[in-house]
């Protein structure tokens, strides 16, 4: 990650992709994020739950260093992937947010046609050595996220013109076409149908063979169906954080299962 | 009455509208606002509008047509032979309306009765010297016929300012009438003066149309004068531009491509300089520096865009020219000898492009502020860095209006003259070496109007040819402009 070529890192297989430690959030005078530890671990779907406002998209932005765009926002504490200290000084944001990709929650699509939007990424990184390698992987990505059939005969056609749902798919074709380790999902559902829904759900299914994917969803059904390690955030504290299936039957916290139980939030 | 009080009497007017018609609405729903189909202020503006906007409609209309249908009545009264030339028609007209508006100003002063005024006689009296004695300075004594068409032009002033004055306030009464008839509780105000507003802004919409269309108009006509007394052929290919004010007419070349070349030239080298300084300091301001820079660059870029052209122009003069040539010239540094004179199309265009970045700098900054972050955002997100961002995301979605910018100050080269005149020297001509005097469309329309010359001979009626010739290039340049950012916009939008 210390500005060192993808080819060349040794990929060390720990368990622990993310470790945080501590983290704080402070956007101005708000504490946005107050102490949070949490590990998230390799080759797993962790869900983000909790209140709107809680600061899940906060937390998701530390772990690509997206808030540096922030002027007013503050980050303190540690948080490590893949043992590296990703606030340290040497290293590269730019490299890092090509390894850790993000979905975000609201559909940013570029004033771009459609293939250009998913080929942003691999072109940028040199992925793809012809246009025919470029095509093929537009497409698989475009196919993981459940748009290729809409989207296969107007892929010259801007991407601004979709609809809130098929945009939302593309951003998370354009994420996935860049191949990161680790894909945050900032509520990707947020404006599918049931059907695209479901083939997302298939694409992160998929994703974790190989990645570590993080996903904030407001949906307990979703959290319960995709995720295997869910954390409940509440007033910017990682209020509990476990497995999912002892999340949703056995909370230890009276907050968590107010909250999953549809009595806070 | 003067217009002056007219007006005021108007709004006025429209003000009590605006409380008696708010009142008539409340009283009409027994004081209980929900009871109002809209809101109470609605009601009062329907009446206010009703007051105002058609009367002062008619004074303004009134205004305008007034003096040109007396004009037209009164000169029916000239000679036949002064009638024929329009020239000496528009002069005898002149004196005509001098003698008029002096006798009223008289009057008004309490030099002169009404009736001494009515009844002045060109051989009785000295009229110059009355008028004279309270400031108005006549060219010559006022003879028969003038002193007759001023005491009828004052007649008809006199009786058109009066029924002015009634129809106006009649109009403002009547309308007003009838709006505040129409007030009850179920009439549908909001919507009235929604409509009303409409009327009202494509009516303003329609003045600035109209405006233009009036100034091509203006062009026209000594255009087609131009034309009728120069070959349009010889004009627009013609390759000299040499004008004689010495003859009449004759011996004068108005070659028109000299001076266009020039323009572009010009105006080209202004970019050249101006578009890349501009756009890359937008750039560094809006995406790299740092708030407390910001702060300070950009009211200093600004200030470049408040220099009055004609210190660019000395600049130019005094700086530039003498720089260029210590380099460029037959003496210069670099041995060249392309440059025989401090001034040249390279001395004006580099101090045009200085004196554009700002234009430039400052909209595109605007521009590219105005992209949202969210766009910057999905770029980094995905691994970009900053300038892979800003040339692959921020400049493709900020480019319809960074060329709206650069048409704008494209525009402002090809029209500007100081500069001209001072850094390019006077002599028209069509060489490729920038380092060469040159001149421009606008200078050369500036020296064929100072002088004395007349509007009619072709060296002086020459500048509306120009003029308009050089409208109808910057109107097809905006044109290709608007075509180019609107299929963009269609892509991408
Ligand atoms: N750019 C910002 N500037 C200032 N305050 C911010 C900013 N972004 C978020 N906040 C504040 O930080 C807190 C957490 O916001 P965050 O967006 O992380 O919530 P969230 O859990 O993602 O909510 P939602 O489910 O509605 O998306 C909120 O109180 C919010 O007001
Ligand atoms: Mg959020």
């Amino acid at each position: 990650m210390y500005d060192v070529p993808n080819s060349e890192r040794t990929v060390t297989a720990t368990d622990t992709k993310i470790a945080a430690k501590g983290v704080q959030v402070y956007y101005g005078d708000t504490h946005a994020i107050k102490d949070v530890d949490v590990q998230i671990a390799d080759k797993t779907v962790t869900a983000f739950i909790g209140p709107s406002g809680c600061g899940k998209s906060t937390f998701l932005r530390c772990l690509n260093r997206m808030n540096d765009t922030i002027d007013i926002c503050r980050v303190e504490g540690d948080i490590h992937i893949d043992g590296e200290d990703i606030y340290d000084k040497r290293v590269d944001p730019v490299q890092l947010r090509a390894k850790v990709g993000m979905v975000f929650q609201k559909p940013n699509p570029f004033p771009k046609s459609i293939y250009d939007n998913v080929a942003y990424g691999p072109r940028i990184h040199g992925m793809a050595r012809n246009k025919a390698e470029l095509d093929d992987i537009v497409e698989s990505a475009l196919r993981r996220a459940a748009l290729w059939n809409e989207a296969k005969d107007r892929l010259q056609a801007p991407g601004t013109g979709l609809s809130g749902g098929q945009q939302q798919r593309l951003c998370i074709a354009r994420a996935v076409a860049t191949e990161p380790e680790i894909l945050l999902m900032d509520e990707p559902c947020s404006a599918l149908d049931p059907i695209a829904t479901a083939q997302v759900e298939e694409l992160i299914d998929e994703l974790r063979q190989n990645y570590a994917v993080v996903i904030v969803t407001h949906s307990m059904q979703q959290a319960a169906r995709v995720s295997q390690k869910t954390a409940f955030f509440h007033l910017g504290n990682l209020v509990e954080y476990d497995d999912t299936n002892k999340i949703f039957t056995n909370p230890t916290d009276k907050r968590t299962e107010s909250y999953i139980t549809g009595r806070i939030g | 009455m003067p217009a002056s009080w007219i007006f005021l009497i108007v709004v006025v007017l429209a003000a009590a509208g605006y409380v008696l018609a708010r009142g008539r609405a409340m009283a009409s729903a027994g004081g209980d606002q929900r009871r109002l189909h809209s809101l109470p202020s609605y009601y009062g503006t329907n009446a206010a509008m009703a007051a105002a906007v058609p009367a002062l409609g008619l004074l303004a209309i009134w205004l305008i047509a007034q003096p040109m249908v007396s004009d037209l009545y009164v000169s029916s009264g000239l000679p036949e032979a002064i009638q024929a030339d329009a020239g000496e028609r528009s002069l005898a007209m002149a004196d005509v309306r001098r003698v008029a508006d002096g006798l009223d100003y008289a009057v008004s002063q309490g030099a002169m009765t009404r009736e001494e005024a009515a009844n002045l006689s060109v051989s009785a009296n000295d009229i110059r010297e009355r008028l004279g004695a309270v400031g108005i300075a006549l060219g010559s004594d006022v003879d028969e016929t003038t002193l007759e068409l001023a005491q009828q032009y004052r007649n008809l002033t006199n009786t058109g300012n009066t029924i002015r004055t009634v129809l106006v306030l009649l109009v403002a009464l009547a309308s007003f009438g009838a709006a505040y008839m129409m007030t009850a509780k179920d009439f549908r105000a909001r919507n009235t003066v929604e409509r009303a507003v409409l009327i009202l802004l494509i009516a303003a919409a329609c003045v600035a149309i109209l405006t233009t269309i009036g100034i091509v108009f203006s062009l026209i006509f000594n255009t087609l004068d131009f034309f009728s007394r120069y070959p349009a052929a010889e004009f627009f290919l013609g390759t000299t531009w040499q004008p004689s004010f010495s003859g009449r007419g004759g011996g004068s070349e108005l070659g028109f491509l000299p001076l266009i070349w020039g323009t572009l030239y010009i105006s080209i080298i202004a970019l050249a300089v101006a578009v890349p300084l501009g756009l890359f300091s937008a750039i560094y301001l809006s995406e790299y520096a740092s708030k407390p820079v910001r702060s300070v660059v950009k009211p200093l870029l600004e200030v470049l865009a408040g220099i009055p052209t004609i210190v660019y122009g000395l600049f130019a003069l005094l700086t530039v020219g003498p720089l260029l040539l210590s380099a460029f010239g037959n003496d210069g540094v670099l041995q060249l000898g392309w440059m025989s004179g401090g001034t040249a199309a390279m001395t004006a265009g580099l101090v045009m492009g200085i004196m554009l970045i700002p234009f430039v700098s400052s909209l595109s900054d605007d521009i590219i502020n105005s992209v949202p972050q969210a766009m910057r955002d999905g770029s980094y997100g995905l691994g970009a860095t900053q300038s892979e961002t800003i040339r692959q995301v921020i400049l493709p979605a900020a480019l319809p209006g960074i060329v709206g910018a650069i048409l704008l100050a494209a525009s402002r080269a090809i029209g500007e003259t100081m500069i001209v005149v001072l850094g390019a020297g006077a002599a028209a001509s069509l060489s490729l070496n920038p380092f060469e005097a040159m001149t421009t469309v606008t200078a050369k329309i500036v020296s064929q109007l100072t002088g004395d010359g007349e509007f009619n001979s072709p060296e002086t009626l020459v500048a509306f040819a120009l003029g308009m010739t050089l409208f109808v290039i910057t109107l097809a340049l905006n044109v290709l402009a608007l075509w180019i950012v609107r299929r963009y916009r269609e892509q991408y939008e």
